[in-house]
């Protein structure tokens, strides 16, 4: 078992990696009541062509990860919930692009909901009749989605960005292509992802590490899985250019909502020059859209944005883009303003003092971030399949540079590659 | 101004929430919502938004922000700030003790012209509550549940929204906000918590000197009026393009916070709807497959219990009876044991898991300051734990229907309008 130890955030992590692939992360919180877990497999909505050694090239239907997730619940005696719940633990799971995460907090029987948490995960349940009756429940989920203005108005800005990288499907998939799946094709995406070696369990909190580890390790060696072998994935080569400019979508709101941003030509997607890379951009965009940046007052000033305006920069395998906006009374007026500024500041550079203060800002935050286990787990694992580490992101920060932020910014910012979703009423 | 200390090592931060509550009204509801919105652009220090923002950058990344909420028949305003604690950084300047200075500057000494508030910060915040109050629409889930409130209490102050009304937004001038900040501060029950490794004798000294407030005894808050609900339930259909019918239904209870009875309530609304084990998702959810989600939320400082739920519009009517079916087997009695453990288990857990979030501490230690009640952590877990099935049908039957609420499309209005 390695032992990582940090002392200036005085955190210390334990690793290791079981004989069956399963990588197992334990950060012991002295003094902290509850403890929460996260069983991780990398496998999320944009995985819909692939291939595991020995099997033919198989291409799923929209949202079927999503569903993986829903019908993990169901064991043979019935919902996972229910026993969770005997044992005080609130769990749950999401799906994102390129993950799936099953979940629990819990403030006693934690080494009883570990192994509740490997045994559902590990088990899967899924028969014609309960395949049926979960579609009725996710076109409802669907359709909450379609009546949301911000879901519809940041989706719409993907959908307009790519052509045929699949980050621009619905995580959820369509009310149609949700009908089209069958036990089999679950069965199929369960067997390719949900190996093992494609897989991590991470635990945070008040827990004694040692005998946890022992307990986890017992538990996996009772199971036997076959080999885990490659998986392949395949994404169709995406155009450099967006498929649209700019897409509108019409629903009741009370205000247009304008979401706009860059889709960039991936850089490395692993390891230390990811890290940074992410990293720089993300205060790349702080310095020069934040609460605190001139050009947020000026626009508030002016009542082109609401307290909602923000950014994200989101990368994932395959793809990476910004997301820029919020409400506003004028979507045009907004996305020429905004973009002017950022082309100026790609000419002019980015103000030093700006740079610094935000620096400062986003260390800050990020040692706030570290008194929650929920994000600990989330960003730990994010960071991980990106072959970095959460806990040295004080060092990456204090060793960035203007002249990085600089260059990144001038390469972001490339007009033939902005698109803009627009959600309006009537 | 009272002082509450939670002293704590468990986090790498100082937690600090004040809390200003005077009672909701018709009049003042407005201008008490659009006050810190007018604060937080500015102090005499900060007058400029733009260096109040950065003041708090250079703190390090303080987190500031303000939450504004009704509690009972109060209108609360929150304002809470999450600074590092030194010992992470190098820092030149002690960070509790800026950061102290900072949220009392930010109450009781705000950015100042010819004697009243800055005209342009409270036109430019004027603008913004309206759209706030405006973008409530755009979420349909939380247009449905403050709609069902409203239609619940129309004839109590606690229909208006925590935001005010827009339509008294037009009258209020940079002078007559002024004026009205004045007297709330004069008025209002003011608790400032802190949450960190620190003492109750170092935030006196500190808060000391931060806090400028005029004089006066600060009274405490009183128990909220607990209505019955309609003899006969109401029902209310409401249209909008929307794609999915939004049912939502809102009861009345006369167990408050401080109530003994209140734990019994607690189970009773965990084995109703408020986990996924509840009868809620497992009825309108895993057996019907009708919803998405299917909850119930419980507000013990007004009595009012909710229930909300997403549904396919022409299941409208199987929904509301499968909910009714639920409401009444509980004032029957008729839950599984294994609910009842399944239920304590989980609420034994939500109450020991806000120990380690700083503001969860500060939020439920508040829940004292406003009933008058003295609940520790592990004494409601402890009355959680001994809560009899048949205390829980007690408080079942003094739970009652009020309103239910449907917002659904525009078609075939003809025929059910």
């Amino acid at each position: 078992m390695a032992k990582e130890e940090y002392p200036q955030l005085q955190e210390t992590l334990l690793h290791e990696k079981l004989d069956n692939g399963l990588d197992v992360f334990i950060l012991p919180k002295p003094g902290f009541t509850k403890a929460y877990a996260t069983f991780a497999t990398s496998y999320g909505s944009v995985d819909n062509r692939f291939k595991r050694a020995g099997h033919d090239e198989v291409r799923v239907p929209d949202g079927i990860a999503h569903f993986l997730e829903h019908k993990m619940f169901e064991e043979p005696e019935g919902d996972i919930f229910s026993t969770f719940a005997s044992q005080g633990a609130s769990a749950n799971a999401f799906t994102s692009f390129d993950r799936t995460v099953y979940l629990f907090s819990a403030t006693e029987s934690i080494e009883k909901n570990v192994e509740t948490l490997l045994d559902f995960v590990q088990n899967p349940y899924f028969t014609d009749e309960n395949v049926e009756k979960e579609k009725g429940i996710i076109v409802q989920e669907i359709n909450m989605y379609r009546d949301n203005a911000d879901w519809r108005v940041y989706f719409g800005l993907i959908e307009a960005l790519y052509t045929k990288h699949p980050v621009h499907i619905d995580i959820a998939g369509t009310p149609e292509s949700v009908r089209s799946i069958t036990k089999e094709m679950l069965y199929e995406c369960y067997n390719t992802f949900y190996h093992p070696s494609n897989m991590s369990l991470f635990l945070v909190g008040g827990v004694d590490a040692e005998a946890m580890m022992e307990r986890i390790k017992a538990n996996q060696s009772r199971k036997t899985f076959g080999p885990g072998g490659e998986i392949e994935r395949f994404f169709d080569e995406e155009p450099e250019t967006v498929r649209t400019p700019r897409l509108e979508t019409k629903l009741p709101v009370s205000l247009p909502k304008c979401m706009f941003g860059y889709k960039e030509i991936p850089g490395p997607q692993r390891g230390e020059e990811a890290i940074r890379r992410e990293l720089a951009s993300k205060l790349m965009l702080e310095s020069l859209l934040g609460a605190s940046s001139p050009l947020y007052q000026e626009l508030y000033d002016d009542n082109l944005i609401s307290d909602g305006f923000g950014y994200e920069y989101n990368t994932g395998p395959g793809y990476s883009f910004s997301v820029i906006g919020g409400e506003t009374r004028d979507p045009d007026e907004l996305i020429k303003r905004v973009t002017e500024a950022l082309g100026q500041a790609a000419e002019s550079g980015i103000d030093e003092r700006i740079f610094e203060r935000t620096r400062r800002k986003r260390i800050g935050s990020y040692l706030r971030m570290l008194n929650s286990p929920e994000a600990i787990a989330g960003e730990f694992t994010r960071y991980r399949s990106r072959g970095g580490d959460l806990f040295k992101l004080v060092e990456a920060y204090e060793s960035l540079t203007i002249g990085e932020l600089n260059a990144r910014l001038r390469e972001h910012v490339n007009p033939s590659r902005m698109s803009a979703s627009i959600v309006r009423g009537d | 101004m009272r002082l509450h200390v939670l002293p704590t090592k468990r986090f790498k931060t100082f937690s600090l929430s004040l809390f200003v509550g005077i009672p909701l009204t018709e009049s003042r509801a407005t201008s008490v919502a659009l006050t810190p919105f007018v604060l937080r652009r500015g102090t005499s220090s900060y007058p400029e938004t733009i260096s109040f923002r950065e003041r708090l950058d250079d703190l390090y990344g303080a987190g500031f922000g303000f939450d504004l909420y009704k509690r009972g028949d109060y209108q609360i305003v929150q304002m809470r700030l999450d600074i590092i604690n030194d010992r992470f950084v190098s820092s030149e300047e002690p960070l509790l003790k800026e950061a102290i200075k900072f949220l009392g500057e930010a109450l009781t000494s705000p950015a100042l012209e010819n004697g009243h508030f800055r005209e342009k910060y409270v036109e430019a915040e004027k603008r913004t509550i309206a759209k706030r109050i405006e973008a409530i629409i755009n979420d349909k889930i939380r247009y449905a549940s403050e709609r069902c409130t409203e239609e619940m209490c129309k004839d109590e102050p606690y229909r208006l929204l925590a935001l005010g009304r827009k339509e008294e937004l037009a009258g209020i001038d940079a002078a007559s906000l002024y004026s009205e900040y004045r007297s709330w501060l004069s008025e209002a029950v003011i608790d400032l918590y802190v949450s960190g490794d620190t003492t109750l004798e170092e935030i006196e000294s500190l808060a000391k000197d931060s806090f400028q407030l005029p004089g006066g005894s600060p009274v405490a808050y009183s128990e909220p009026e607990f209505r019955a609900p309609r003899a006969e339930p109401q029902t209310i259909v409401e249209r909008l393009d929307v794609a999915q019918g939004k049912l939502n239904m809102g009861l009345r209870t006369d167990i408050g916070y401080a109530s003994a009875d209140y734990p019994a309530l607690l189970v009773y609304n965990g084995i109703l709807g408020a986990f996924p084990h509840s009868k809620l998702f497992i009825n309108v959810r895993e057996k019907a497959s009708l919803a998405y989600y299917a909850s119930s939320r419980l507000d013990g400082h007004k009595g009012l219990l909710t229930i909300q739920s997403g549904i396919e519009i022409d299941n409208y009517e199987q929904a509301v009876r499968i909910i009714r079916e639920q409401l009444a087997a509980m004032k029957e009695g008729s839950f599984a044991p294994e609910d009842l453990e399944r239920t304590k288990a989980m609420l034994s857990n939500q109450l020991r898991e806000l120990q380690d979030s700083a503001f969860e501490r500060i939020a439920f230690d508040f829940n004292n300051v406003l009933s008058g009640s003295n609940r520790t952590g592990e004494s409601l877990l402890r009355d959680v734990t001994s809560v009899s099935p048949e205390q829980v049908t007690a408080a079942a039957n003094r739970v009652g229907l009020d309103t239910i609420y449907f917002l659904r499309d525009r078609k075939e209005a003809a025929a059910n309008g």
